[in-house]
């Protein structure tokens, strides 16, 4: 964990859920940055504690080692499973927290080891969120399905940790967990925070080009190195749950702007599955974006 | 008589949650204060409400079941 | 995605996540929150200038229970004492009064507006519970009860709290109830009665002859919507309604019955009637201008004894340094009297069955200013002192005042003041 003293504002940093996490606070004192990062820190642990699927000793991993039992979840993870039911709903299949044992035979790692037809219908009886019983508080997953929170676990952290740190203070901060950011409010002299794009074909070198944000969310739903070529075609690391491959034409990264990191991620991430139809989707729903094909 | 403007009152202040935009949750700082609660000091508010109901006519409005004295 | 109107995809999506981040907002504060008791130990000095002075010391505790569950304690210890008017006007002569059984008496200087000395004490208690019914919904439970000389209250209430519009929007369902009983000192009076006729009892017990003990039965209910309007505001509208049966009437108090000359004959015990139905529409908003906040409140109130009462309120306070705050209070009511209410009776009009010359009836305005300052102990404890000074004010010089009525002021202007101590503490 560290923090530094920048132009105005203080930036402290610490790693969670597998990314660089920064909290930018325009405060005054460092002990009030530091209680700030800490706050900020202690939130994203307990949640990626609290939904990993790498733990053992969770409610994720209570539900998905359930084998067909009933499991009751108390209010937060009800809370999730109701959005994630919602999103389900509103992509019309698309987006499904149960697809994820497809990573067991998709492996995104630059190589060109596409799986076989039959190893991936082999995993389809067990992917679809219809075959879960979810009735609030109590969820039901066949023997040999499993939730994966991952899709939403980062943005639902940076919401939450917005909440808290302000509730905690009236300075304008910036919340960024690896690409997912949230700011409350404009800086003191009026001005945006301006935060840069990475650009998922040339990470750590060039930048695709900088927003300017005031108060809301930005969220990427991208390959950067999570992609298979093969014979000239790209396999991007979104799966269509009902196919159990990659969304055709998906773009390389979708960037978002709304209201709130879930909002802005989930956009993200549905303009994703609409693969060719990406930008429409985008369009459709009249929201600032950023679409790198 | 009293209905008409009763009626009025709660058209709008229905038609005012439709149509103002829904305040975001990270937009609720200011209202989670407790300075900002409609009763934000339970005992003053309990003693004025005692001195009005036993010094005047009218009494009540915010609640029910304060409980009842001999002073009225 | 193909649905009839395109946007609204992300329409139902904000909706949605709206829905997981504001209860998200919920469950945060228990988790965090350390400070499991609030205790607010106060005392409060009221004093009517030349008439009634009290004492309360009040204790408060708040317990929390659970994530967003709380028991609610409160204990009450009155002190009063001085006098009160009973009613009757001032005339030429001094007055004398009994009780209704004509066991004690008491007397008023001629020219001075009559009033009865009391003493009492009085002891409330009051417990509720304050929980979650699911995740949209609160229920609170209450049970009060107290106790004093000549009276005594059980009672009990429930309120259900429901919240829609993720959260933005609450609807309020409260019903209450209690049972009074009354032992009047010195007897309870035969409605408009006249006092010459009240006779010294035998036995000489307090409260058993004529009617002795009388009970009183009060429902409540209360229907209310609390919204919020912007990041600052928030408003409140409630109607309420009550209906109250049995003993209503006050035993101590009198109607003074005059001739045409003004002069002051008898005395006839006051009646009122038996049920009264009351109602009241509630607005009240919190604004919140960045460190100070503002609170106004409206009631209109009206009931079945002919009373209507408007009633504005308005706190606002005003942030000094980091915790510690100054608020000024100004309240303005008023009412117009009961149908019944009279300030004397002529002894050659037919006998009414309900009258009362009980001021706090009668057309009366009220006036508070008050001031209160609060300041930090700790992180989070509070010591706070306020000052109130009430006014109440009616017609003292009607235009139907008859003969030597019209030398006297038949409606005194009452200036009060209140000083209240709390400290509230946090652990």
């Amino acid at each position: 964990m560290t923090l530094l003293r920048r132009a105005g504002y203080w930036e402290g940093t610490f790693e969670a859920m597998a990314s660089p996490c920064s909290v930018l606070a325009e405060v005054a004192s460092a002990a009030e940055a530091r209680r700030l990062l800490d706050l900020a820190r202690v939130e994203a642990l307990r949640i990626e504690a609290k939904f990993s699927r790498y733990r053992q000793d969770n409610i994720l991993h209570r539900i998905n080692s359930s084998g067909g039992q009933p499991i009751e979840v108390d209010d937060e993870t009800a809370q999730l499973l109701d959005y994630a039911a919602h999103c389900h709903t509103l992509s019309q299949g698309r987006f499904d927290i149960t697809s994820g044992i497809l990573r067991r035979v998709w492996r995104f790692d630059g190589s060109d080891r596409v799986p076989s037809a039959d190893a991936v219908a082999a995993l389809l009886p067990w992917i679809g969120w219809d075959k879960v019983t979810w009735r609030r508080p109590h969820i039901t997953l066949p023997a040999g399905m499993e939730i994966d929170l991952g899709g939403i676990g980062k943005e639902y952290a940076v919401d939450r940790c917005a909440l808290l740190l302000a509730a905690e203070t009236r300075a304008s901060l910036l919340i960024n967990f690896g690409g997912d950011l949230f700011s409350t409010g404009a800086r003191a002299d009026g001005h945006s925070w301006r935060v840069g794009l990475d650009d998922p074909s040339a990470t750590g070198s060039a930048s695709a080009g900088e927003i300017e944000i005031r108060r809301g969310a930005v969220a990427t739903s991208g390959d950067a190195r999570r992609y298979l070529l093969k014979d000239g075609i790209r396999y991007v690391h979104i799966l269509d749950p009902h196919t159990g491959w990659p969304v055709p034409g998906a773009p390389h990264s979708v960037t978002v702007v709304a209201g709130s990191c879930l909002e802005a991620g989930m956009l993200a991430t549905f303009a994703m599955l609409m693969g060719h139809d990406a930008e429409k989707f985008l369009l459709d729903q009249h929201v600032t974006h950023h679409v790198i094909r | 008589m009293l209905a008409r403007p009763l009626f009025i009152l709660l058209t709008l202040l229905t038609l005012s949650a439709c149509t103002l935009a829904p305040v975001q949750p990270w937009d609720r700082d200011l209202l989670a204060e407790e300075k900002m609660q409609l009763i934000p000091d339970p005992v003053e508010n309990f003693i004025d409400e005692h001195i009005y109901f036993s010094k005047e006519g009218a009494s009540g409005g915010q609640g029910v079941g304060g409980g009842g004295c001999g002073c009225n | 995605m193909q649905l009839n109107d395109k946007a609204s995809i992300r329409r139902a999506l904000a909706a949605a996540t709206c829905t997981l981040l504001g209860s998200a907002s919920q469950t945060s504060h228990a988790e965090g929150s350390d400070e499991k008791w609030r205790v607010d130990t106060s005392v409060l000095y009221y004093s009517e200038q030349d008439r009634v002075t009290v004492v309360e010391p009040v204790v408060f505790l708040r317990k929390t229970t659970g994530e967003d569950s709380f028991v609610n304690f409160r204990l009450i210890y009155d002190t009063m004492s001085g006098a009160s008017a009973n009613g009757a006007t001032p005339t030429n002569k001094p007055q004398t009064f009994t009780s209704a059984s004509g066991t004690s008496t008491y007397t008023t200087p001629a020219g001075k507006t009559p009033l009865h000395d009391f003493s009492d004490q009085r002891v409330a208690v009051a417990v509720e519970w304050d929980k979650p019914v699911d995740h949209l919904s609160r229920a609170i439970y209450g049970i009060n009860a107290s106790t004093e000389n000549d009276y005594r209250s059980i009672g009990l209430s429930a309120t259900r709290l429901r919240d829609f519009n993720d959260k933005l929007t609450t609807l309020t369902l409260g019903i209450a109830g209690s049972y009074d009983s009354v032992m009047p000192i010195g007897g309870a009076p035969i409605p408009m009665q006249l006092m010459s006729a009240a006779v010294p009892s035998p036995a000489g017990g307090e409260g058993d002859e004529g009617e002795g003990g009388k009970t009183k039965l009060v429902a409540d209910a209360i229907v209310g919507i609390t919204q919020v309007l912007t990041r600052r505001a928030l408003t409140q509208f409630n109607y309420s309604i009550g209906y109250s049966s049995g003993y209503l009437t006050d035993p101590y108090k009198v109607v003074s019955v005059i001739d045409a000359t003004g002069a002051t004959l008898d005395y006839r015990f006051e009646s009122r009637p038996d049920i009264r139905l009351r109602q009241s529409l509630y607005w009240k908003t919190a604004y919140h201008f960045d460190h100070d906040v503002m609170h106004f409140a409206y009631r209109y109130y009206w009931d079945d004894w002919g009373i209507h009462a408007h009633t504005a309120d308005l706190h606002y306070r005003m942030e000094l340094w980091k915790g510690a705050y100054l608020q000024p209070h100004l309240r303005y009511s008023t009412q117009t009297a009961a149908n019944f209410y009279t300030y004397s009776l002529l002894n050659t009009s037919p006998v009414p069955t309900y009258a009362s010359a009980d001021y706090r009836l009668g057309d009366l305005t009220t006036t508070t200013y008050g001031l209160k300052l609060g300041i930090p102990v700790g992180r989070t404890s509070e010591l706070n002192l306020r000052v109130e000074s009430i006014t109440q004010s009616g017609n003292g010089y009607p235009a139907d005042a008859i003969g030597i009525q019209k030398n006297y002021d038949l409606f005194p202007t009452i200036n009060t003041t209140v000083v209240q101590i709390t400290y509230t503490g946090r652990f």
